[in-house]
């Protein structure tokens, strides 16, 4: 069988790649470098939220002081939050929206007479990969000005529609923080352990990006059917070829509006070849509502390129 | 709708097909510490592992992890893991027990220098400064008593970390009457002292350390005199019956921050957790037998000892500036005893020296 990933699946987005499998001590010394390089400028936008009974992390993402966090934080939408700045400053929050299904919620800075530090996020949720290099911070056990931020370089150990797992050892406190890539950009926001040390549960960008407007309107989120991330609208199978055929478009679909028809023959999404099912499913719900894909296709032995925005899966499932 | 569950169902599956799947699970081999990674430090591993040693207990139970600071057979260990060492031996990594002496303890820093004299030769670590370190930069140790290379980084910045006192993890009646009947046990901490030694709710404790105690107040004072790894002899009453047991404190800080056993550390935490003059933070995953095991750098040089494993994302190692200079002296002082007669003719020597002081003036 073909191995539709080798190579462009380990030329991992910053530095690092382990084409042959082992790591060099060349590698490990650039991770350093980069991390090194990379955290002044990211910690003063990671802080220490405090609200009656907790403690947790959060991250500033915008310049007028959005914060993501863990829907388990904030619990509901107008908390008052009190805030603890990299220097110890302590400043007013009040928290968002929220997604109970997949713990990812906002919160804003009260103080709006100046911009705030901030770290970007990563809008192309599909780049993170397994085996990737990244970044965890925050306020395990919670603040100590002493101690400072707590770091933790590891690996990004699986990506779902909703979640990241990394081998960042995370404990109570942390809640809320943010896994950076080594670009700087948010890839995950901290949201619950299992007892190994790898096993530690991130919320990834999918869930924000997908509901950001209903997260930045105070909504809560507890319903979504199926915790899926883009949305396309068309139903496919593998068949007796090996190829992933349209068996129906939905009618109004992001599918149906980007040109997909019965009877195509997906070949690849973004330039990554589709061998089942189970990768082209993958490749649409990892992306988020909005994204902008590049589907070829195949139809009457001719080949398509066809652009396709990703919606929001409807909603009528939600009670 | 049908349409919609054929693609989720789909999505469930997941399989790999490639060496590895985007989505993962990464294989452990390529996970930060697993064997594709580590293969980066190849070049100092047998060197790390060679400087480290394993504390066993008369049974041969591992204790803790030690660190050759010598050829000729002195090693450091956590003092507080160490309790009885004239039963307790240092095993190589390739399985050969040996006896040793204690040649200094230093509570302060909870560590102890001991020394093998039936070995031909150890491998000392190379010692080189911590004060470079900054946060982010790759460390490696030995795990298993020399056994596993493990790399982390440094997580923290480095800092004193003050001591709160020990604890037995016991909440007390606190009847105030003191009519000389004991102290009734409230409630036991999950993984504490108390825990450990068998006591349990409704044991009276009757003396503690030979002190006859009638109040909580005096429980806390005896404890919290105390420090971290002392034993402390407990009678207490079971139902009428008179009994006893020797409980092992630990730093009251991480007992009382894990009631409930909400740890969740992954291996337990060590005795001492606190009490330490400066400290390096970092994140190796170790557990608490694997203290006493050498901090370095990608190089192979040695920064600092690992001291005391904390919680699920902390370890504490004790930067070598903090203990080399002393180290090198009890050395030294282990090596050339000062002899009585020398100390007699530098008594007699003082007596001579002092004269009538004239004024300068």
């Amino acid at each position: 069988m073909a191995l539709p990933f080798c190579g462009g699946a380990l030329a991992l987005e910053g530095p690092g790649g382990m084409a042959n499998g082992k790591a060099t001590l060349a590698e490990l010394l650039k991770v350093q470098k980069t991390v090194q390089d990379m955290l002044p400028g990211v910690k003063p936008a990671v802080v220490n939220i405090q609200l009656r009974g907790g403690t947790a992390s959060g991250v500033i993402v915008s310049s007028d002081g959005l914060i993501m966090t863990a829907a388990h934080v904030s619990e509901e939408p107008g908390k008052d939050l009190r805030i603890y700045l990299a220097d110890g400053k302590m400043v007013r929050a009040v928290s968002l929206g929220l997604d109970k299904t997949t713990d990812a919620a906002l919160a804003k800075m009260k103080d709006q007479s100046h911009p705030w530090p901030y770290v970007p996020i990563l809008r192309d949720t599909a780049q993170v990969v397994a085996g990737q290099w990244c970044v965890a911070l925050g306020h395990p056990g919670g603040l100590d000005p002493k101690r400072g931020l707590v770091l933790r370089v590891g690996k990004v150990v699986k990506q779902t529609a909703n979640s990241l797992q990394s081998d960042c050892v995370l404990m109570g406190g942390d809640s809320g923080g943010p896994l950076l890539n080594l670009r700087g950009e948010v890839i995950g926001i901290h949201s619950q352990i299992w007892q190994a040390r790898d096993q530690n549960m991130h919320v990834s960008m999918a869930p924000f990006l997908r509901s950001w407007d209903e997260l930045k309107g105070s909504q809560v989120i507890k319903v979504w059917g199926t915790g899926s991330g883009g949305y396309l609208g068309a139903a496919t199978e593998l068949d007796a070829q090996g190829k992933v055929a349209v068996l129906e478009v939905i009618t109004g679909s992001p599918a149906e509006k980007g040109g997909l028809k019965v009877g195509d023959f997906i070949e690849a999404v973004n330039g990554t070849q589709m061998l089942d099912q189970d990768k082209f499913a993958e490749a649409i719900r990892s992306r988020a509502a909005g994204d902008l894909i590049t589907l070829k296709v195949q139809r009457s032995n001719a080949t398509r390129t066809l652009e396709v925005k990703l919606g929001a899966r409807p909603k009528e499932d939600e009670s | 709708m049908q349409i919609r569950t054929l693609l989720l169902l789909a999505a469930t599956a997941g399989i790999a097909l490639g060496d590895i799947d985007p989505r993962g699970p990464l294989p452990e081999t390529h996970r930060t510490n697993g064997s594709a990674t580590l293969s980066a430090v190849d070049a100092v591993k047998a060197n790390v592992l060679r400087s480290t040693a394993t504390l066993v207990d008369e049974k041969g139970g591992h204790l803790i992890a030690t660190t050759w600071v010598s050829d000729d057979g002195y090693f450091l260990a956590p003092a507080s893991a160490i309790v009885k060492p004239e039963k307790d031996k240092l095993r190589l990594p390739e399985g050969r027990s040996f006896p040793f002496k204690v040649v200094h303890r230093a509570p302060d820093l909870d560590l102890l220098l001991g020394k093998v004299s039936d070995l031909p030769k150890t491998q000392a670590v190379n010692w080189t400064t911590s004060r470079s370190l900054n946060m982010g930069q790759w460390l490696c140790t030995s795990k298993g008593g020399g056994q596993e290379l493990r790399i982390g980084v440094i997580s923290a910045l480095r800092r004193q970390i003050p001591g709160m006192g020990a604890a037995l993890g016991i909440r007390m009646d606190e009847d105030q009457s003191g009519k000389g009947k004991g102290v009734k046990i409230m409630g036991v901490a999950a993984d504490s002292p108390a825990e450990s030694a068998g006591l349990k709710i409704n044991d009276v404790i009757v003396s503690l350390a030979g002190k006859t105690v009638a109040r909580f107040q005096e429980v806390h004072d005896i404890v919290s005199r105390r420090q971290p790894g002392e034993e402390i002899e407990v009678h207490y009453r079971r139902k009428d019956k008179d009994e006893s047991c020797t409980v092992r404190l630990a730093s009251r800080t991480k007992v009382l921050s894990n009631w409930d056993g909400e740890d969740f550390a992954n291996g337990g935490i060590s005795i001492r957790t606190d009490n330490f003059p400066e400290i390096l933070q970092h994140d190796i995953p170790l557990g608490p037998e694997d203290m006493g095991s050498p901090l370095l750098d990608l190089n192979g040089r040695a920064v600092g000892i690992n001291i005391s494993r904390v919680d699920r994302v902390t370890t504490f190692a004790l930067p070598m500036e903090t203990f080399w200079t002393k180290v090198q002296q009890w050395i030294a002082e282990d090596r050339k005893p000062p002899q009585p007669v020398v100390v007699e003719e530098v008594k007699k020597a003082v007596r001579v020296v002092p004269q009538p002081v004239k004024s300068v003036k």
